[in-house]
């Protein structure tokens, strides 16, 4: 019972991380251009796509990770300049929007990529024993490089001039560009920063679910949970949400049928909404 | 123009013209497009019942699924289960999702947004994963089938499990369906829901309960989209935990898009063009979402107001022009 409860705990976390770093792409794109990105769970697919074709090619499951965030961060760019830029004062049409790129690219995965779900195999095949069970160590790398993506991004936002820009663009908009911040290019690199960080997520998680072009649909929504869970523009709220959420998912489904387990998630998620609109851990 | 409100004659003329035209084509065509036409039906039944919310009162609601597929497992258990007949369980198709819209629209429309378009599709997911879990009752992924009594009316018995009878069943009611909601938008109650959609503080100022409006548009809405999925059960013969998932509300999006929102007819078109669209391509791809996709956010981009908006604003500069 303890070591399944050690597993438990230990794959909430490593999960919990990975979904922190979709929900932080999505916030980050929510909190700034204050739109709905209903093609993130499908941009999460791509990259894990793109990470196993380089993989195949290349047999290198690091340059996978290198690569796939670049491209799907490149098509986000073209997302943002050729869709949502002509939109983006509309927040109900770009989630119309988005969801039209969602379903195409889903669609063009499953044509170009198959239907049938294929798996990366993980670069780390040690594994070290955890109570009386048997833990991959390359999950612990999985969450380690998380952590260090989201180090990244913090010191990115909080140290460098994009970061400084993309923070008063958040505050307050009109004053930013008063103050000749070019907050189009800023929206623009959001966005693909967000990308990117759902690519990421999508590669990383590659080994520990199967690779298929319909992985992203329940992320999408575990990545809404968050968001809004943690607090809408929050993004230290969406990193907290994310691990406890899973957690309570991953050491709830010892005790509940999984389903049951989501279905208080999603009821919570709904009392959180009517109450707090602004999140748990919002002001 | 006859897509304008209140030009009331020449409305009535093509619609009636239309009518006929659907009533004979059964004559002309075979099984497979009397079925083809018989899902058209049904589903530009969701897409005006969506219009209704969306269009009308600028709600966008992804949880319609919710109310479509509780629409068409009322009428596959009550017929399957408990023998009821088919006229009773299609009027429970309507008063169940009326119920749950009821609750699910209390707690929705008091948030805006965004974040009623998520708490919507939330609502729709629990009821996804409860008809996946519950197979005992529900069938699971699988779904439930079932054979729908024949159904009296006066002398005449149509068998519904005809595929032209389906046919007739169901074009009747939808026509109903669509004069019932033409009527309820150009009354006072549906000029408050535009006035919602067109500024919902306004509307607030000038005294009327918005929240109240908002649950009204919601229930009926719902009650519609339950119908519909009664409908889409009753051609099938079959209900499944798909019918519930939040991207069946999709469709609805993307019809009212391409047709053009807040117009009824528009919607009506968009099932109808998209519908095709998708009965070509199917032959040279698996699925058509591809194009579908595309022809979504082609529409939203080039022509919001879609192609209904898209024509009038045409017919318009005609008439500025001249």
């Amino acid at each position: 019972m303890i070591s399944n409860l050690a597993v438990a705990i230990m794959n909430g976390i490593v999960w919990g991380l990975i979904m922190a770093l979709i929900a932080l792409g999505l916030n980050m794109i929510f909190g700034l251009l204050h739109i709905i990105n209903m093609a993130h769970g499908a941009l999460y697919m791509l990259g894990a796509v793109v990470a196993w074709y380089v993989i195949e090619l290349t047999g290198n499951f690091w340059i996978g990770l290198m690569v796939a965030p670049l491209c799907v961060g490149f098509i986000g760019l073209i997302i943002e300049r050729g869709l949502i830029r002509t939109i983006e004062d509309k927040p109900i049409i770009t989630i119309i929007c988005t969801f039209g790129v969602m379903l195409a690219v889903q669609q063009l995965v499953l044509m170009i990529f198959g239907g049938s779900p294929r798996r990366i195999s993980p670069p780390i095949a040690y594994r070290f024993p955890l109570f009386d069970l048997q833990y991959p160590a390359m999950r612990i790398m999985i969450a380690l490089i998380s952590i260090a993506l989201m180090i990244g991004l913090w010191i990115f936002l909080r140290k460098t001039k994009y970061g400084l820009w993309m923070r008063a663009v958040v505050q307050d908009r009109e004053m930013a560009v008063g103050l000749g911040i070019p907050v189009n290019k800023v929206y623009m690199w959001t966005f693909v920063l967000g990308s990117a960080l759902a690519a990421f997520s999508g590669v990383l998680a590659a080994p520990i679910v199967s690779v298929e072009f319909m992985m992203g649909r329940e992320v999408l929504i575990m990545a809404f949970i968050i968001v809004i869970v943690g607090g809408m523009g929050n993004l230290e709220g969406s990193v907290i949400a994310a691990i406890m959420i899973s957690l309570i998912q991953g050491v709830g489904a010892l005790f509940v049928p999984p389903s049951i387990a989501t279905v208080f998630a999603l009821a919570f998620m709904i009392i959180v909404l009517l109450i707090r609109p602004q999140g748990l851990f919002g002001e | 123009m006859f897509l304008q409100k209140g030009k009331s004659f020449g409305f009535i003329l093509i619609f009636i013209l239309i009518l006929l035209g659907l009533i004979i084509i059964p004559f002309f065509v075979d099984l497979f497009y009397q079925t083809f036409l018989t899902e058209l039906f049904v589903w530009i039944l969701f897409a005006i019942s969506f219009d209704l919310i969306f269009g009308y009162t600028g709600l966008l609601s992804f949880g319609q699924a919710l109310f479509f597929g509780l629409g068409g497992y009322t009428v596959t258990i009550l017929i399957r289960k408990f023998g009821l007949n088919t006229e009773l369980s299609l009027l429970f198709s309507i008063i169940i999702p009326i119920l749950f819209a009821w609750f699910v629209g209390y707690f929705s429309v008091k948030l805006t947004g965004i974040h009623f378009v998520i708490i919507t599709i939330i609502f729709a997911i629990i009821g996804n994963i409860i008809g996946d879990t519950w197979t005992s009752f529900t069938g699971g992924a699988d779904g439930l089938t079932f054979s729908p009594p024949p159904y009296r009316l006066g002398l005449f018995q149509i068998d519904l499990m005809d595929i032209k009878g389906n046919y007739y069943f169901v074009l009747t009611i939808v026509a109903i369906s669509f004069l019932f909601l033409r009527r309820m938008i150009q009354s006072p109650l549906g000029k408050v829901f535009i006035s919602i959609r067109e500024n919902e503080e306004r509307a607030r100022l000038i005294g009327y309960n918005v929240q109240r409006y908002k649950l009204i548009a919601f229930i009926i809405a719902g009650g519609l989209s339950g119908l519909a999925g009664g409908l889409y059960s009753l051609t099938l013969k079959y209900a499944s935990a798909g019918y519930l998932h939040w991207s069946v509300s999709g469709h609805a999006v993307v019809y009212t898009i391409v047709g053009g929102m807040g117009t009824l007819i528009g919607p009506a078109l968009g099932a109808g063009i998209v519908m095709s669209l998708e009965h070509y391509l199917i032959n040279f791809l698996q699925t058509t979402d591809l194009v579908v996709g595309i022809v979504l956010v082609a529409m939203v981009l080039m022509a919001p107001k879609g192609l209904v908006g898209f024509i009038q604003s045409r017919f318009k500069k005609g008439e500025t022009s001249a």
